[in-house]
């Protein structure tokens, strides 16, 4: 298992269009994989998931990915992020 | 915010008739146009499509939320439409979509992803989504969402509250309510009762605790707790030293403290509630309020605290009366009137600002007398207590009931009537609590009222010739005191308003300055109040001219402090006192006690009880009270400049 903690930067935080984006990709590798924000676990791969979990601007969150594919996995989700998923 | 409240009826539509995507969102569009959400309906719709555009808004699991965030928007909304049949929203599943729900944002705020995140979470639930489908009207659409969202949200959103207090909801409406109420009380009412409930909201914060504080100050109760906020909370925390209104908190754990205690032990109190270890109140009856707490309440606070219920309802009456009587004679003195018995009344101006005046005067003892009773027996306390201190006002007695002027006792007799008259209700109270259920709704309407007049005045009248006597030797012992012990008196008065700034020693000297008002010793309220107003100004000075011995947040409460000062608000000085007590006080104590004694060997006078600068058009020799006020304020600049160490580089 292999995790990282990193902030959110994109203004807008987890609105639709991230979180199905970040869904989308995540779902193609088989490791599990889950953001952990103000003490939940969300599946990282639910679009509707993310969206509930209403992470904000600026929340402190951890990204677990778990299985074979984990390395790669946590590549993606930590660059999308820390990229502030192509928006402001 | 909830869901509903951003959801109307009209804009729901369940089992719509759309075979396309485009047809769902027009639908959707023209909901939201007519329920008033939109400013610019065409630029809405571009947006709405410019977003599905960018990729569809249908997240899976049968469900989309089309939306846009845009300044076509007028206020924020929902709207939503169910297709049992589904229609092809592109969704990320590939299955169809069967509920819309259409968001309509505003630009400015954070709504938008909160309203998405809120429905998510109700979405998730397989049970919500078939019983959303299965409506056939949009009540029981409604009516469906808004249960799910009751119940999700009055727990969850007390769980997150415990884990986690950094998001915004503490301040805003909580569903979940607060866990823990405070109510903040007093005598002034202008600074104590809320430096008492910052305390107590930014300590709760800080232990992750969500606390609401009801200000009960000087211009009414602000912040007031809701009965539902009541029921909901583990306890209420009362800091308060003059009453508040207890009966609507029957039955909960009550904390009952001074208004100190809540500025300096916030965190004991909060563990109090916290912990369960207040105390169930019960409010039984007709009995005053308090009575549950007298057993962990020394006489002295009672009383204490009984008599600044009244004089912080006497207080207006002086300040208005005293103002306006003032202002009479500054109008004739203006006018150059003849200094006869007329004077202060001689022009007509005068003679309405002393005529309106007296009377709001006059109601200063009945006042005072009333409250105080009130404050002890409750309601049925005020109208005996109100009569008692009228009757000191007029002297009678039972030789000469229309009232004798020797037998006048005053601020002593009002105060006297205020506590008898409490206490004679509460007697009556006992004596007739034999009478059976069914006649005891005749206590508060006939008994009480008539036996306890009827009391009061055989009482008044029989202490009125003794307490007279005592009232005029005060008055005539004030005025004909030589010029040292006036001056003594003066520094003695104004030190006191400096030792415990609001706590008992100044209200103590401020009481006796208010009654020296009314006894004509218009120096000593003089002396009185600029030893009130020296200690923020000094420590103002201070802060200013000798920037090292305070930190940088002290230098900037420092600026407040001039206006606090002038304004007679000596509460301001609080904060530096209670960091450094052992050097500060000392220094203002010396500093206001200068300042009464050049004020009293100034003979200035006073004839309203507040208002700091503000009433110095209408001080005796005001040359000489502006010297005292400057001298009495270097004074406890260079004692603090002197004292205090130094806390950062100049």
């Amino acid at each position: 298992m292999v995790s990282k903690k990193l902030k959110v930067t994109n203004s807008e935080g987890f609105h639709m269009r991230p979180a199905t984006n970040f869904a989308n990709a995540m779902a193609k590798y088989s490791s599990d994989i889950k953001i952990k924000f103000n003490n939940m676990e969300v599946n990282a791969k639910s679009v509707m998931n993310l969206i509930a979990a209403c992470i904000k601007f600026g929340a402190d969150i951890e990204i677990v990915c778990d299985g074979a594919d984990e390395e790669a996995a946590l590549q993606e989700a930590a660059g999308m992020i820390e990229s502030g998923f192509g928006e402001e | 915010m909830r869901i509903i409240d951003l959801l109307q009826k009209g804009s729901i539509v369940p089992t719509a008739q759309v075979n396309s995507k485009a047809e769902a969102i027009d639908l959707l569009v023209d909901l939201h146009e007519q329920a008033g959400n939109l400013a610019d309906k065409r630029a809405y719709k571009e947006g709405i499509l410019a977003r599905e555009e960018e990729g569809t808004t249908a997240v899976g699991e049968g469900i989309a939320i089309p939306h846009a965030k845009s300044e076509a928007v007028k206020k924020a909304g929902l709207a939503a439409i169910t297709v049992p049949e589904g229609i092809d929203y592109q969704a990320p599943d590939g299955k169809p979509s069967c509920i819309l729900f259409m968001i309509a944002a505003p630009m400015d705020g954070d709504l938008h992803l909160e309203v998405l995140s809120r429905l998510m979470t109700l979405l998730m639930d397989m049970e919500l989504r078939a019983e959303l489908l299965k409506a056939q009207t949009a009540e029981e659409f409604l009516s469906a969402l808004d249960a799910r969202e009751r119940e999700r949200y009055s727990e969850e959103g007390a769980q997150r509250e415990e884990t986690a207090v950094s998001e915004k909801e503490s301040t805003e409406a909580r569903e979940g309510g607060y866990r823990i109420l405070a109510v903040t009380a007093c005598p002034t009412g202008i600074a104590h009762t809320y430096m008492a409930a910052e305390a107590l909201e930014k300590k709760a914060g800080e232990m992750g605790y969500t606390l609401k504080a009801e200000t009960n100050g000087s211009g009414g109760a602000k912040n007031v707790l809701t009965p539902e906020e009541i029921q909901a909370a583990d306890g209420i925390i009362v800091a308060a030293d003059k009453n508040v209104d207890m009966a609507r908190f029957d039955g909960k754990r009550v904390y009952k403290t001074n208004v100190s205690a809540g500025i300096n032990h916030p965190e004991e109190l909060i563990e109090k509630i916290i912990k369960g270890e207040a105390p169930i109140f019960h409010r039984e009856g007709d009995e005053p309020a308090e009575a549950e707490t007298v057993g962990r309440e020394s006489a002295g606070r009672q009383i204490y605290r009984h008599l600044m219920n009244g004089v912080s309802y006497m207080l207006p009456f002086v300040i208005g009366g005293g103002i306006m009587i003032a202002l009479a004679f500054l109008i004739d003195t203006i006018a150059g009137a003849p200094r006869d018995s007329d004077f202060g009344a001689y022009t007509a101006a005068a003679a309405f600002f002393k005529t309106i005046g007296g009377i709001a005067f006059g109601f200063m003892m009945p006042v005072l007398a009333g409250y105080i009773a009130r404050s002890i027996a409750d309601r049925p306390g005020l109208a005996v207590g109100f009569v008692g201190g009228s009757i000191a006002t007029l002297g009678c007695t039972f030789a000469n009931v229309a009232g004798d002027p020797a037998a006048v006792s005053g601020f002593l007799g009002a105060l006297i009537a205020g506590f008898a008259g409490g206490y004679i209700v509460l007697l009556l109270k006992k004596l007739f609590s034999f009478l059976p259920s069914s006649l005891e709704s005749m206590l508060p309407v006939l008994i009480l009222p008539l036996f306890g007049i009827i009391l009061m005045g055989a009482f008044m009248c029989f202490i009125n010739p003794a307490v007279g006597a005592i009232n005029t030797a005060i008055t005539n012992g004030l005025n004909s005191m030589g010029s040292t012990s006036q001056i003594l008196l003066g520094c003695i008065l104004a030190g006191m308003m400096a030792i415990d700034m609001g706590g008992p020693f100044n209200k103590a000297a401020y009481v006796f300055g208010t009654a020296a008002i009314a006894s004509g010793g218009f120096n000593v309220m003089a002396a009185v109040m600029i030893g009130g107003m020296v200690p923020p100004i000094a420590i103002a000075l201070a802060t200013t001219f000798f920037k090292h011995k305070f930190t940088a947040e002290e230098r900037k409460a420092g600026l407040v402090n001039y206006i606090m000062g002038l304004c007679f608000i000596t509460e301001g000085a609080i904060p530096f006192a209670a960091s450094d007590p052992l050097r500060v006080i000392p220094s203002c104590v010396a500093g206001s006690a200068v300042a009464g004694g050049i004020s009293m060997a100034m003979g200035c006078t006073l004839r309203a009880p507040h208002g700091g600068i503000f009433v110095f058009p209408v001080v005796g020799s005001v040359g000489g009270y502006l010297l005292a006020l400057v001298i009495g304020s270097l004074v406890g600049m260079i004692l603090l400049a002197i004292l205090k160490k130094t806390k950062t580089a100049a």
